[in-house]
């Protein structure tokens, strides 16, 4: 199945010729004239990038982009301008723009920067679904055992997590093997790697009514 | 003359006559030694002799009569002022041209000789003496003279009548004199009534009156012709009489009076000591000491010191006299001529003596006769002063109007002079020269015309060839009695251009119609106002360029998205054509959208090359709404970018308008940004630009009306000022170049607030009508 390509350009020319090189390309591509016409399918978007116009009447890229961005949606932003200027680039780029072309483009650097971007995309399709994966065996712990992980997050020995905690050593060492199981870490470095992913605030939440 | 009452003889009246005039000396001279020496022979060569030495004073030898011999005799002394001033008299007949007479004058001298037998003795004398010329008549001047006379007659000249003058009536009246037919004369009075009169008139506040008389018969007469009428004449006055007094007492009474008194004397002919004098010299003598004034009734003593008096001029009684000789003379009974009523009397002053007592002149009476005063040249010599003024005059009216006009020469020489080197200044700032076209010379100017001017087809040889016709036609034109003015160009020798501007009248010359007149090089101003129009229209395409550039962006993404189409669709073509089974349909289809996208590039560039472009001359019939909309395409990016929307509300079926697509480009350019500007910080949903079109009386109207801060009220009239900006980073030049646009298509340009904020700029373009046109053209150079 191809993928989906989101074009949104106030010109039909453009759009039109645009969006005859994606499907040329290979790709799906989707066409909106306008910014708002777009956001009005934003909530069913599945994958897929967005090549967007900067230049429009009505709301223009950026504000586009930050509409997502506040809405939540995350999608690969491919930005088209008739005339790049550098602060408009950098505004884009800082907003998270995957990349930032500008008219005339040819086809290549455009199927490039398509590709790019739903690479881009499927990394951050991935990425989010790994969270989610070690979010929900964080949350599997129990309180004491998501104090002993902080503690052997902190550098600390099983003895001296037993002092903190007023447990001894050997009730340690039986949490350890149950986090270890639960968090499926293969190794103290591996179970390191996965609660860095996690978010701070996951991290320092309230622990779960029920241990 | 006053006569005494006793008679003295003339001792020789030879010696006396030492001090007499000339003619009388010799007179004296010739009858003395005809009558006393000489044979008859002799005594006639020395007649002719004296007539030869006397010249033609004399009535010549031959005159149809023989002047009429006139024996005078005077009672007193020769010097006697009386006796002077009746002798004048004598000698003034009224008639010139009566029977010539020949006057021999003796002298009694009474006081100072007397005696009968003197009397006899000079009667004897003066018959002897006259024997060869019998007296036709005997003038008694005097009543000593006419007593003696009377006495004497019949032993001298028995024939002779007798003429008496200066004898008072009072005299006359106690003798025999007015009885005797051949005794004549007009009698006198001595008016010490009137002379009293004027003295009480000349001193109304007198205190007192001394009335001075002498110890002669005479004097004591004339004290009592004084008392006599004092009375009645002055009645208030106290009066004191000092009469035979001596001399010096008389004199040191008189000097211890003050001038509130007045004093009347007659004078005398002798004082208490017998010292003889004469009236006059006794007054003179008075006056000399004398703390008051002094009046007398004797006219000889006027001059001497007295104020004045009522009395009768001797010179008067001379003149009567010597009309009643001549009378005699010519035939009339002398006793017929004697007359009873006294000579008339008149007042008279010596103005000196009027001055000295300080008597205010308008008390003088106005018919007294005034003596010595300020010897007024206008009284002596009435007619040569006037003839001498007027002569001066003249001549002091010509030569001031010989000054004024010499001056008034002077000052327009000077003026001329002036005006002439301030009109060579003038034309020479104003580089300005005169010209004389012969118009119907087309050839060689003849003689006549040659003194000044040139020929017409000479002047149209130097003009411009592009200016020629249009010269030749203004001539034409001027022929037609219309004046001449144009602005043409010339061409020299060596290509160089000038520029003049000439106006001129027609006029007929001697050599046929001429065009006279000035024209001015104005080849600077003409450069200048070139060089200016070049600059103008130099900061014009700056502005356009200038505002392309802010532009820029909006326009080159305009200009890339046909571009970015073309090449998308070209891109698509070319892989379609690398893989089988691609529709030739759909490639028709993406092709034609190249050509279009390739137009649509083609035309943003011909939009945007326009503004870019100099030497847009061309006037055109423009549709208005079609340019705004066009504009509006330029400008469509920008303004998206600017989050501002224009609104269109245009009239349909606009009549053309006449102007230069471009000027009228950038002026709606500048007009929309300027809109656009005003509105940076207002909400982006608000940003709308109004723009309308209508049909106005003056033209096609169009309005901007944008939503922005508007303008300040004192911003209002200024907003059309160049380099006039309330932007940071604007000129100032974009309205004012709108202005200047209007202005050049006659339209108008201007701006308002409107109540609902923002500003509202409307422009008016006169309708395009096919004779302005060309006008403008003209008008119009290139940018």
């Amino acid at each position: 199945m191809s993928s989906v390509v989101y074009l949104v350009d106030d010109d039909p020319a453009v759009l039109r010729s645009l969006s005859r090189v994606l499907a040329e390309e290979g790709f799906d591509p989707r066409s909106f004239a306008s910014g708002e016409a777009f956001l009005e399918h934003a909530d069913s978007l599945r994958g897929g990038c967005l090549v967007l116009d900067m230049t429009m009447p009505g709301m223009s890229g950026l504000e586009v982009q930050r509409w997502m961005e506040q809405a939540g949606i995350v999608i690969p932003v491919v930005f088209l301008t008739g005339h790049g200027d550098i602060p408009t680039t950098v505004r884009a780029m800082k907003a998270g723009a995957s990349n930032f072309l500008t008219k005339p483009v040819t086809a290549a650097a455009l199927v490039e920067a398509v590709r790019g971007a739903l690479a881009e995309g499927q990394a951050l399709q991935g990425a989010a679904n790994e969270l989610a994966e070690f979010a929900r065996r964080f949350e599997s712990l129990t309180l004491r055992e998501r104090e002993v992980l902080a503690g052997l997050v902190a550098g600390k020995l099983n003895k001296q997590i037993a002092v903190d905690l007023g447990i001894v050593e050997q009730t340690v060492k039986f949490h350890r093997a149950r986090i270890m199981e639960r968090m499926q870490a293969r190794t103290v470095a591996e179970l390191m790697h996965i609660t860095a992913r996690l978010p701070a605030s996951l991290l320092s939440s309230a622990a779960p009514r029920s241990p | 003359m006053p006569p005494m009452g006793r008679c003295y003889y003339s001792r020789a009246s030879l010696e006396l006559d030492r001090y007499g005039n000339g003619r009388r000396f010799i007179e004296r001279l010739v009858s003395s030694a005809s009558t006393l020496m000489l044979p008859g022979p002799a005594r006639f060569a020395a007649l002719v002799a004296a007539v030869a030495l006397l010249g033609g004073g004399m009535p010549a030898a031959g005159a149809p009569r023989d002047p009429a011999n006139v024996l005078v005799v005077f009672s007193n002394n020769r010097l006697l002022p009386a006796n002077v001033e009746v002798d004048r008299g004598l000698n003034d007949p009224a008639n010139p041209s009566l029977r010539t007479v020949r006057l021999f004058s003796e002298f009694l001298d009474a006081p100072a000789f007397g005696g009968d037998r003197h009397e006899a003795t000079t009667a004897s004398y003066f018959r002897d003496k006259y024997a060869a010329r019998q007296p036709a008549v005997i003038v008694a001047g005097g009543s000593i003279a006419l007593d003696f006379v009377l006495r004497y007659r019949a032993h001298m000249f028995p024939e002779a009548p007798i003429v008496h003058v200066g004898v008072d009536r009072a005299w006359l009246s106690s003798s025999k004199a007015a009885l005797s037919p051949d005794v004549a004369g007009w009698p006198i009075d001595y008016d010490f009534a009137g002379t009293l009169a004027l003295a009480a008139k000349l001193h109304p506040a007198a205190d007192g009156l001394t009335v001075v008389t002498g110890s002669t018969t005479w004097d004591r007469e004339r004290e009592r012709d004084v008392r006599l009428v004092v009375a009645r004449a002055w009645p208030a006055v106290p009066v004191t009489y000092l009469s035979g007094l001596a001399h010096e007492e008389v004199l040191a009474r008189l000097s211890a009076l003050t001038p509130a008194h007045v004093v009347l004397t007659p004078g005398y002919f002798a004082d208490a000591l017998g010292r003889i004098t004469a009236p006059r010299e006794a007054v003179a003598a008075m006056a000399a000491v004398s703390g008051a004034p002094i009046y007398s009734p004797f006219s000889s003593q006027i001059g001497s010191g007295i104020v004045g008096g009522r009395m009768t001029s001797y010179v008067e009684m001379g003149r009567a006299a010597r009309a009643i000789v001549d009378r005699i003379l010519a035939g009339v009974a002398p006793a017929s001529l004697a007359r009873e009523s006294p000579m008339p009397s008149h007042d008279q002053v010596d103005w000196r003596q009027v001055r000295r007592w300080d008597i205010p002149p308008e008390r003088v009476p106005l018919d007294a006769l005034v003596h010595f005063r300020e010897p007024s040249l206008w009284e002596m010599h009435r007619t040569q002063v006037m003839i001498a003024l007027v002569i001066v005059l003249i001549q002091s009216g010509l030569i001031a109007a010989l000054l004024v006009e010499r001056r008034q020469r002077r000052r327009t020489a000077a003026a001329l002079a002036h005006s002439e080197r301030q009109l060579s200044l003038a034309a020479e700032a104003a580089r300005l020269s005169a010209f004389n076209w012969h118009i119907d010379n087309a050839g060689v100017p003849n003689s006549e015309s040659q003194r000044g001017g040139d020929a017409l087809a000479d002047v149209l040889a130097s003009v411009h060839p592009g200016d020629r016709l249009r010269v030749a036609a203004a001539v034409r034109e001027a022929a037609g009695e219309r004046g001449f003015e144009l602005e043409y160009r010339t061409v020299d020798a060596e290509r160089r251009v000038r520029w003049f501007s000439a106006r001129g009248r027609l006029a007929r010359g001697p050599g046929g119609r001429e065009l006279t007149g000035v024209r001015t090089d104005i080849t600077s101003r003409k450069e200048a106002e070139l060089q200016a129009e070049a600059d103008r229209v130099a900061l014009r395409r700056l502005s356009r360029i200038s505002t392309m550039g802010q532009l820029s962006a909006a326009i080159a993404h305009q200009l890339n998205q046909p571009l970015a189409a073309i090449l998308g669709n070209a891109e698509t073509v070319r892989k379609m054509l690398g893989r089988t089974g691609a529709s030739s349909e759909e490639m028709r289809e993406i092709i034609d959208d190249i050509i279009t996208e390739d137009k649509r590039a083609a035309e943003v560039i011909r939009r945007v090359g326009d503004l870019y472009r100099r030497g847009d001359v061309e006037f055109a019939a423009l549709d208005v709404n079609e340019l705004v909309r066009e504009t509006l395409e330029i400008l469509r990016t920008e303004l998206v970018m600017r989050h501002v929307t224009p609104v269109l509300a245009l009239a349909n079926d606009l009549p053309a308008v006449s102007g230069n697509r471009v000027q009228l480009q950038q002026l709606f350019l500048n007009l929309l940004l300027n809109a656009a500007d005003a509105m940076s910080r207002t909400a982006m949903e608000a940003r709308t630009i109004d723009v309308q079109t209508d049909l106005d009386p003056r033209g096609v109207k169009v309005s901007v009306i944008d939503r922005g801060v508007g303008i300040e009220g004192a911003a209002l009239a200024r907003v059309f000022d160049a380099f006039w900006t309330t932007k940071e980073h604007g000129l100032g030049v974009g309205l004012a170049i709108c202005k200047a646009i209007a202005d050049a298509h006659h339209g108008s340009l201007t701006a308002d607030n409107n109540a609902a904020g923002g500003a509202t700029f409307r422009l008016v373009l006169p309708i395009a009508e096919a004779r302005r046109e060309g006008a403008d053209v003209e008008r119009c150079l290139p940018g």
